[in-house]
């Protein structure tokens, strides 16, 4: 039983590589992810110092022993860049998650119930995306740091999560309308399934490839807005992400006195990540979707 | 048409006023208002509480929020503690920047978007498609503000060839002479440019994808048997039905360079509103922020409410739905 389930497996996952791998983009996109991917989880090992501590004189310029020169305080500019992988990722990912977790609650009880609570539901959704997302977040993480009892690094996540998860709320409503309709749904309430059972036998798994996607796209998303939070001096400043790094290199004048090694490489590699996560993201959404393959 | 006028004014005046709702409720999650100058041991207890009740904090919740509603319809945003002036002239100050980067840069990125989308849609699959697909996927890769930062490495510290901030030469005040408004152009390129550049990209793939869409349609098909001249199809076909959806999006746009100007505007030091957001971010001004959040929302509810006028224009159905 077990290994026929296994096999079952083994054959769905070569299924979807047959497919995803005629998409080029999508698996230079997945390569470059799993090499960053990597970076993040062997920061230890790859990085020569601590960046959390001051290694050498200030503002030193790349040499060997520092291949990207040190930061105002002293601190190792190359090894700050091999651990923001870490923070931004974990980040993104984490906001990407509980965004997409919020929307897709509100766009399945919205499309299932319909009637007065998709009204009010599709009405906050609304309102929610008429204020600017980054500018929303902005005034999020400012409210909860005035409101204070969350440590600031998560604040950043959760301002994220909050403002991004209306787009995921409309797709998945209409998915669930669209499926709501299908002859096998009224099958099952004819035979007398209760809503929560139809849901997740038969809602849930058809809208699943929808959240998956989305939760791909989400995450790069995520991890710009991050930055820019960060940039703006909204991140934990004693985390070290991609955005915090080029936040302290904006505000001590790596820009004007020209120290390209400081604030070109966090932004080469957030670009790096968003676009192979947006890559994979395309791969996914043309498995699943056989009708955009054709361009 | 009259109708539908009515009933779309309506529902923006009550998304404005679940919009200020929200605002307040989460400004006052956030304690007292005037904890600043609690702070500050050079002000008396007893001069606080004068404040607080001059302020209204010491009458009930409800009262407090009544009050915060027929100040706003008068105008009033609340107090900057940073820059001790009202929010509503601290922002009217630097709103005029703001506006004359933003509707120019939305007016031409979308007319080139519109132009270039129903060409490289026509041209799917080709060279050109998927290079510029990929230039495109790359640059909307890149945050917002580290391309700011580049095109300023680049043009200014690099090159030399425009200013490294501000919108004006220090000293110098805005008149209408031909010296200040060259000035102001040379401060204004930069920023416009990036703003217009992303813009731009992010509008060129959704045209593109639109006009993907429309060809194939029947009536496209249709078209083609006919025999009718491609430049026939491509101007009265596709983009004149590639219109709808980009007016559609208009407001989303409008939303998503906001974002943009705060970045932008940060990073060329442009004394503009988006600016200004940062400012209040970096001086805790936590009013600022707040009334600048309620200004900018009110503004985004005023454009998407134009859209759908436009849209009911454009559209006739939409009227009668």
């Amino acid at each position: 039983m077990m290994s026929l389930r296994l096999q079952n497996m083994r054959e769905k996952l070569s299924e979807f590589w047959s497919v995803y791998r005629r998409d080029k983009a999508a698996v230079v996109g997945l390569a470059i992810f799993l090499a960053i991917l990597a970076v993040a989880i062997f920061a230890d090992y790859i990085a020569p110092h601590n960046p959390y501590q001051r290694v050498g004189l200030p503002y030193q310029r790349p040499s060997l022993k520092h291949p990207l020169g040190t930061n105002d305080i002293g601190q190792d500019i190359f090894s700050e860049v091999i651990y923001g992988t870490r923070a931004s990722l974990f980040i993104g990912f984490l906001a990407a998650i509980s965004g997409t977790l919020i929307g897709t609650i509100v766009g399945l009880v919205s499309g299932y119930r319909g009637g007065k609570v998709d009204e009010v539901l599709m009405r906050t959704t609304d309102i929610w995306l008429s204020i600017p997302t980054l500018l929303f977040a902005i005034f999020l993480v400012a409210v909860i740091i005035r409101t204070g009892g969350i440590p600031m690094f998560y604040s950043v996540i959760l301002a994220i999560a909050l403002t991004s998860w209306p787009p995921v709320a409309r797709l998945v409503r209409s998915a669930t309308l669209s499926i709501k309709e299908r002859p096998y749904i009224e099958s099952a309430i004819a035979l007398g399934s209760s809503a929560t059972r139809i849901m997740f036998k038969h809602i849930i798994p058809n809208v699943a490839p929808i959240i998956l996607v989305e939760v791909v796209v989400r995450t790069a998303i995520a991890m710009l807005t991050e930055a820019s939070l960060s940039f703006l001096g909204l991140g934990d400043p004693t985390v070290k992400s991609w955005g915090t790094v080029l936040h302290f290199a904006m505000i001590k004048n790596a820009l004007i006195l020209g120290l390209w090694w400081w604030f070109l490489p966090p932004g080469v590699m957030i670009a790096l990540t968003v676009m192979s996560v947006m890559m994979i993201g395309r791969g996914l959404e043309l498995y699943f979707n056989p009708r955009l393959r054709k361009y | 048409m009259k109708t539908f006028l009515i009933r779309r004014v309506f529902s923006s005046v009550i998304t404005f006023i679940a919009i200020i709702t929200v605002v307040f409720l989460l400004a006052r999650m956030t304690g007292d208002p005037l904890a600043e100058l609690e702070n500050d041991p050079r002000i008396s207890p007893a001069t606080i509480a004068a404040i607080k009740a001059s302020f209204g904090l010491d009458r009930p919740l409800y009262q407090q929020y009544l009050n915060y509603l027929f100040n706003l319809f008068r105008g009033d945003f609340g107090y900057s503690l940073h820059y001790k002036e009202p929010v509503a002239s601290v922002i009217t100050q630097r709103l005029p920047y703001t506006l004359a980067l933003l509707i120019p840069s939305i007016t031409l990125s979308n007319y080139l978007a519109y132009a270039a989308g129903i060409e490289l849609g026509w041209r799917r699959g080709s060279k050109v498609d998927s290079i510029l697909m990929s230039i495109s996927m790359f640059i909307r890769s890149t945050p917002y503000f580290w391309l700011a930062i580049v095109f300023l490495y680049v043009f200014s510290v690099v090159l030399g060839v425009t200013p490294l901030f501000g919108a004006l030469s220090p000293g110098r005040r805005f008149s209408w002479t031909l010296d200040s408004i060259i000035d102001y152009l040379w401060h204004y390129i930069l920023p416009f440019t990036v703003l217009t550049l992303r813009g731009f990209l992010a509008e060129l793939i959704y045209v593109r994808n639109v006009t993907v869409d429309i060809l194939g349609e029947d009536f496209i098909v249709t078209g083609i048997a006919k025999g009718l001249p491609e430049r026939y199809i491509k101007r009265r076909y596709v983009a004149r039905n590639a219109m709808l959806p980009i007016v559609t999006v208009l407001g989303m746009r409008y939303a998503f360079i906001i974002d943009g100007a705060i970045l932008t505007e940060t990073v060329f030091s442009y004394p503009g509103t988006g600016r200004l957001v940062y400012q209040a971010i970096f001086n805790r001004d936590f009013w600022l922020l707040q009334g600048a959040v309620v200004i900018i929302a009110a503004s985004v509810i005023v454009v998407n409410l134009a859209i759908d006028i436009l849209y009911a224009y454009l559209d006739p159905r939409v009227r009668y739905r």
